[in-house]
């Protein structure tokens, strides 16, 4: 093995390790920011380093720093305490590994050789992440139990009753999704999404099973126990539930563990039914045949949409109260001046691919750089999906939700199978 | 005569809102057009920047109490254990001495409101016959490091000023 493999096992390892780690700090952002937003307040925007907000972001270390240094307690009554302590590990083990097999770009070509863009270079894909989401209920249970506490015992129980009734449907819709795809990799997957339907319509999988796509999603909420399901921690019914005896970080890894789970829910959501890293219209030959002429179009867009982003931010980043000498105006101006350096930076580096040779590895690197953005934009938004239903619905009861289980959902992903499979049967 | 029964049409149950999936679009609808216009423009949230920008008291708001004195600047209190008597939390202790410049028979000698004690319901204020006290300093913030300090003395009492003119007070005010 040359250096270049073990820097490109290095850069996929680490990818697939931090990524979700980091997006446990823009989720938080996103969650409360947007909580705020939608309820029509502003949310954590005060919490400042020498005047620096960063738009809320600088709250998150502030409650790191909190929970960190927090009393870490184990009350007296838990007569189990090593499995008391390994369940939020378990949580957020899993939580972080079912990501490791979602591909976040096409397979790289560098000089002749092809590296594959995921954590774990395996071929199981939706089998491995279905193995771990299942699993991370355990660690949901077992801190219920554990807790020796009512309230916990309760939540655990909500929460493996609620899995069993939301993995059946989630799984049948895959079912009649792999009866399209014809495989269980979900590189492949996001290749095959990559074509056009009729000649025009990208292949997404949104398009083939749009009934499956609803099954999947809503018993994907349910599966990162997330509002309108998060009847595992009803904090009105059974104060927090399963995590009720819990204090400081392992509380923390409770909380970071649910946003990796639905940072990882999201991927693959994107990937199997939202053409994962493809942008529509542009599958990864056309971007390299069109490298240049991408480029140049993002160098002529990125200024023009930065134009509007400094405007937004000039706009959004004062006092709204009169006040001298606004310390918030120097800070945006500090903010624009990053962001325009930032340009400034990418602008350059895609100068640079204008003048190399044409579908050389410079070209191959720039559309797996793109098509990483566009993966982390997607997830992104189904992040924000995510926390907008959140925000809007109120959380279902548990007769209506097991009956939304089993005597709704469970048919109609059996039909679903019968005609995709009816459907696939008559055209191949 | 029957008592009128109105029937109340109970909601969720025709197909249209059996989907469920038609009416959550149409909440998550409402809820994106909050998110979106905040978004662009955060100056329409409907929030007050707090510690900055203060709330307008109005004048029967109940602040902080204060006693009132005559215009020579002496107490007005004839310490007739009115207000100690009719409070619910308990808050208030007066001790009295004999008065000697001929307002009145006796005059506090002592008094104290425990503000951690205090529930702010006003019954001293509507209980005093002399209107010695008063709760329109229009403090509506009490903050401190220590307990000590949330019991105030008739000192504090008596420099803390009203808020508001004697007018607008006898106008919105008992």
């Amino acid at each position: 093995m040359s250096l270049l493999d073990y820097v490109m096992i290095a850069i996929r390892v680490a990818f697939s390790a931090f990524v979700p780690l980091c997006f446990i700090a823009v989720c938080v952002w996103m969650e409360r920011r947007g909580a705020g937003f939608f309820q029509d307040r502003a949310g954590p925007n005060r919490a400042n380093i020498y005047g620096f907000r960063a738009a809320g972001l600088v709250q998150n270390l502030a409650d790191a720093a909190k929970l960190i240094f927090k009393e870490d307690m184990v009350s007296g009554h838990i007569k189990h305490k090593f499995y008391f302590i390994l369940a939020p590990i378990i949580v957020f083990f899993t939580s972080l590994v079912s990501f490791a097999v979602v591909p976040f770009a096409d397979t790289l070509v560098l000089g002749g050789k092809s590296y594959i863009m995921q954590g774990i270079p395996i071929d199981i894909g939706i089998l491995w992440f279905f193995a771990f989401a299942g699993f991370a209920v355990y660690g949901i249970i077992l801190a219920g139990w554990s807790s020796t506490n009512k309230y916990g015992i309760l939540g655990g129980l909500r929460s493996a009753a609620q899995v069993i009734s939301y993995e059946i449907p989630m799984a049948l819709a895959i079912i009649s999704l792999l009866v399209v795809y014809g495989t269980v990799d979900l590189n492949e997957m996001a290749q095959f999404q990559g074509g056009l339907l009729f000649g025009f319509i990208p292949m997404w999988g949104v398009i083939l099973q749009p009934v499956g796509v609803i099954i999947f999603i809503i018993a994907a909420f349910a599966e990162t126990n997330r509002t309108p399901f998060d009847l595992a921690e009803g904090e009105s019914e059974i104060v927090a539930g399963f995590h009720v005896e819990y204090s400081a970080m392992k509380f923390a890894v409770f909380f970071m563990g649910e946003y990796v789970a639905m940072f990882a829910s999201s991927a693959i959501i994107i990937t199997l039914y939202f053409g994962g890293y493809q942008i529509p219209w542009f599958s990864t030959d056309v971007l390299i045949n069109y490298a240049k002429p991408v480029a140049l179009l993002l160098m002529i867009l990125l200024p023009i949409i930065m134009y509007y982003f400094t405007g937004w931010i000039k706009r959004s980043n004062v006092s709204h109260y009169p006040r001298e000498n606004d310390p918030r105006v120097f800070e945006a101006n500090v903010y624009i001046k990053c962001f325009w350096a930032l340009v400034v930076v990418v602008e350059v580096l895609l100068l640079t691919l204008l003048f190399c040779e044409s579908g050389g590895s410079m070209a191959h690197i720039f559309v797996t750089l793109l098509q990483v953005c566009t993966f982390l934009t997607k997830v992104t938004m189904m992040i924000f999906v995510y926390i907008w239903v959140r925000w809007t619905l109120p959380r279902f009861r548990y007769d209506l939700l097991q009956k939304l289980g089993w005597q709704t959902l469970l048919p109609l992903a059996l039909l679903n199978i019968l005609v995709t499979s009816a459907l696939v049967v008559v055209f191949s | 005569m029957g008592a009128e029964v109105k029937t109340m049409i109970r909601k969720g149950s025709s197909l249209r809102e059996r989907l469920y999936l038609i009416e959550i679009f149409v909440g998550m609808a409402t809820t994106f057009r909050h998110f979106l216009r905040n978004l662009l423009d955060n100056s329409k949230l409907y929030v007050r920047h707090y510690p900055e920008v203060e709330p307008e008291i109005p004048v029967r708001w109940r602040g902080r109490h204060r006693l009132t004195s005559h215009d020579d600047g002496t107490v007005k209190c004839v310490a007739c254990f009115m207000c100690q008597t009719n409070c619910p939390a308990n808050c208030i202790m007066i001790e009295a001495e004999e008065r000697l410049d001929g307002k009145a028979e006796k005059m506090p000698k002592r008094f104290t409101i425990d503000l951690l004690e205090c529930i702010y319901c006003g019954y001293c204020v509507e209980a005093c016959p002399v209107d010695a006290i008063r709760m329109d300093s229009g403090i509506y913030s009490v903050t401190d490091n220590n307990r000590e300090s949330f019991v105030l003395g008739i000192q504090e009492l008596l420099e803390t000023p009203g808020a508001f003119s004697e007018e607008d007070y006898k106008k919105g005010g008992a």
